[in-house]
């Protein structure tokens, strides 16, 4: 059953992929893709597809989709990884001040024109904010080596707040254009990005992602109690420091690449939880794989959808989520229990 | 070697010091229940043992210092269940039992056959494979203990601590779990429990640690342990503890005492049981109190033992010996009043009612009618009609307003 669930999970992704790739204002027929992997990997003879085509795929969108598939894994394991370690299935990167963080290194690169420099200033600094964000929060709330779960949120809370006001501080002073950039950024969008992105975080999100789940069984144990943890020889401080610590990383390098995207780090896991139970050793991987397929899809919405054109992924999966996040709630209500 | 040693523990918190010297050595195969009041320190010293905190002082188990062991080195040795284990999110049954092994997880932490095989075996040890599939979030209270001890047990660890484990289950699931562990005892391993039920704790554990702000006041098996003067220092109520011979269990009776002023000082000529509930509840409202001649195996002198009442015993059937006589002579000069109460009199105890003749001030209670609780050929019945003469003619359930009324009128001393 679990098994299998991973196995569609890849399959979805596998599928998705392929309909991102040949889905968009040119359309590619499956077959042309196909023949395009075969003659890039040096296989068979006889194809039918065009330069342009390759172009497209090998240059515009491949990228593109790879982007999704990373920071879509990475967002759904983060997210996954937050609500167990906070028992609290509404937990998601931004509680720890991964968003905010990101934002005012966005807004940096953005205003003080770093941009124009090169491509890689902006994910950087949103990279570095991120994770100098969730490690302050992270200090702030540490009490004698212990993290409180409470601590922790009311910390985030006040870091996110501090540093918006530090973003509107520096957008008060910002071109008109700036404004629209780092508006844009915000919003999460897997445009334009190109192999150059995907090499800058493909191995470091692997990584993370692979730290991640190899603390899976770790993550159930904390699920216990800190007392129960303890005695089963799972020191509940120092793995949720390092867990934190990867996490933040994870999601840090994943926002850097994609801007703010809400609600993949939230909904995924939370859907994912109906399905295969709370086991983080199943959990984990499906909630990698299914906020992939979540992003990926999300993205093919965002470029094909409107009529007016492409849209910002963000608002895709803020649409997506949040009408969820209210089912949830009224679900809830319902059985008359907290979410 | 011994399954736990611990030498000059202290732990404080903050100013408050917790745990102070705390020194104590556990066997294989001991049953340990640490009892005190709240706030004594119980759950801190366990805390302390699976190093949840940290004090000053050297915890060895299995001989081996847990400062140099690592956490799932010292998992393997050493398991813990508490008293309400919340857990929010829907693992199954079967998966929290399995986690039990985590200790004994390689790198790739997979559980292997022999790991899945112990954890059904502890599972069927607690009666709990039907609820391997459920979520243990919906079960009920005494499942969910069930459930954890099976963790716990599959977690093979020689030293088991229990805090509190059975606080809210009814009694028949308390008993469950305590007739499990006493079996992992008997199986050598070992447990130290937190109990606040010290009924529980005489019943099934085999030494009995008390501690009271921090330090353990009495260690031994439970006879040491029980006395009142243990209890009382440890809870600061009046406790009377008793082995029940009936149930062969220890038991504590705890008087509702209402000793506002001092009371005067009552004899009381019983026998054969018909004394037993007067004494309580005088004892209750604060008379000093004294038994006449009784015997023993009757219920009127274990009552009198328990409540620490000077008495007079002979030997069961014995007859009354002079040496006795004088003895309960003395007891009712002293007595501000007698009370004689309804018992049965044969030959053996027929003094007793020439004994009471020596009153001052008499309260006789009559709740039959002496004919017929006259077992001498009408002697008795003779000597209680003269006796009748100058007492006070009461039923049991006046005596204590009777004597309130003559304590208020200033009658009594």
């Amino acid at each position: 059953m679990m098994k299998k669930i991973i196995f569609f999970l890849l399959l979805f992704l596998v599928a998705g992929m392929i309909l991102a790739v040949g889905i968009g204002t040119v359309f590619i027929p499956f077959t042309h893709i196909i023949q395009l992997f075969l003659h890039s990997w040096g296989l068979g003879s006889n194809f039918s597809f065009s330069h342009g085509e390759r172009e497209i795929i090998f240059f515009i969108r491949l990228p593109r989709v790879l982007i999704a598939v990373l920071v879509g894994a990475a967002l759904g394991i983060c997210g996954a990884v937050m609500q167990g370690m906070f028992r609290n299935p509404m937990a998601d990167p931004a509680v720890i001040g991964i968003s905010s963080g990101a934002s005012l290194g966005a807004v940096t690169a953005i205003c003080f024109g770093l941009t124009a420099i090169s491509l890689y200033y902006l994910p950087i600094l949103a990279g570095l904010g991120a994770l100098l964000a969730s490690l302050l929060v992270c200090s702030l709330a540490s009490r004698g080596g212990k993290i409180p779960v409470l601590t922790l949120i009311l910390s985030g809370i006040a870091v996110s707040t501090f540093l918006n006001a530090v973003i509107s501080l520096i957008l008060s002073f910002a071109y008109e254009y700036q404004l629209k950039e780092f508006l844009f950024w915000t919003m999460g969008g897997l445009d334009n990005r190109r192999w150059e992105h995907v090499d800058m975080v493909f191995l470091p999100l692997l990584l993370g992602i692979g730290a991640l789940l190899f603390f899976s069984q770790e993550l159930n144990i904390l699920l216990l109690g800190e007392e129960e943890a303890q005695a089963l020889g799972v020191n509940p401080a120092k793995t949720r420091a390092k867990l934190l610590f990867i996490a933040s990383l994870t999601a840090a390098l994943a926002v850097s690449v994609s801007g703010t995207i809400s609600f993949v780090g939230m909904i995924v896991p939370h859907i994912l939880r109906l399905l295969v139970g709370p086991d983080h050793r199943v959990l984990l991987p499906a909630s990698a794989l299914g906020g992939s397929v979540f992003l990926v899809l999300s993205d093919l919405l965002a470029r094909t959808a409107f009529p007016l054109g492409e849209v910002r992924v963000g608002i895709v999966t803020a649409l997506l989520g949040a009408p969820y996040f209210l089912f949830l709630l009224s679900k809830a209500k319902k059985e008359g229990e907290a979410i | 070697m011994k399954a736990l040693c611990i030498e000059n523990l202290s732990y404080s918190l903050g100013e408050k010091q917790i745990l102070e010297k705390i020194s104590l050595q556990v066997e294989k195969g001991e049953f340990i229940g640490l009892i005190g009041p709240n706030g004594a320190g119980k759950t801190t010293l366990l805390k302390n043992i699976n190093r949840i905190n940290k004090g000053c002082g050297d915890i060895w188990v299995q001989g081996k210092n847990i400062k140099n062991m690592g956490d799932k080195e010292l998992a393997r040795q050493v398991a813990l269940m508490k008293q309400e284990t919340q857990i929010t999110f829907p693992f199954t049954c079967w998966e929290v039992v399995l986690m039990g092994r985590y200790p004994y997880l390689s790198w790739t932490k997979q559980e292997t056959e022999e790991d899945r095989e112990i954890a059904q075996k502890c599972m069927e040890y607690t009666d709990t494979c039907h609820l391997a599939d459920k979520k243990v979030t919906a079960l009920s209270g005494g499942e969910r203990q069930r459930v954890l001890f099976a963790k716990v047990l599959t977690q093979e660890a020689p030293l088991i601590l229990l805090d509190e484990p059975t606080s809210n289950l009814d009694m028949a699931h308390q008993e469950q779990i305590f007739r499990y562990s006493r079996q992992f005892c008997r199986n050598s391993g070992s447990i130290v429990a937190a109990v606040h039920d010290l009924r529980i704790a005489a019943k099934y554990c085999s030494r009995l640690v008390l501690l009271y702000q921090g330090r353990i006041i009495a260690d031994g098996p439970v006879a040491e342990v029980f006395t009142s003067e243990n209890l009382q220092k440890a809870y600061g109520v009046e406790c009377c503890p008793y082995y029940n011979s009936l149930t062969g269990e220890w038991d504590i009776y705890m008087p509702e005492c209402k000793k506002t002023s001092k009371k005067g000082k009552v004899h009381i000529i019983g026998g054969g049981g018909s004394a037993t509930a007067l004494l309580r509840e005088l004892y209750q409202c604060g008379y000093q109190l004294s038994l006449g001649i009784v015997h023993e195996g009757d219920s009127d002198t274990a009552i009198a033992s328990l409540l620490g009442i000077e008495k007079i015993v002979l030997p069961a059937c014995a007859p009354l010996s002079v040496e006795a006589y004088e003895l309960n002579k003395k007891m009712i000069e002293k007595a501000d009043w007698t009370i004689l109460t309804s018992c049965a009199f044969g030959m053996n105890n027929l003094p007793n009612l020439q004994i009471a003749q020596l009153a001052q001030r008499l309260v006789i209670i009559d709740d039959s009618p002496i004919e017929k609780r006259d077992f001498t050929n009408g002697q008795a019945t003779c000597l209680y009609k003269e006796l009748s003469q100058k007492a006070v003619m009461l039923k049991s359930a006046d005596v204590i307003n009777f004597l309130q009324n003559k304590e208020n009128k200033g009658e009594i001393s």
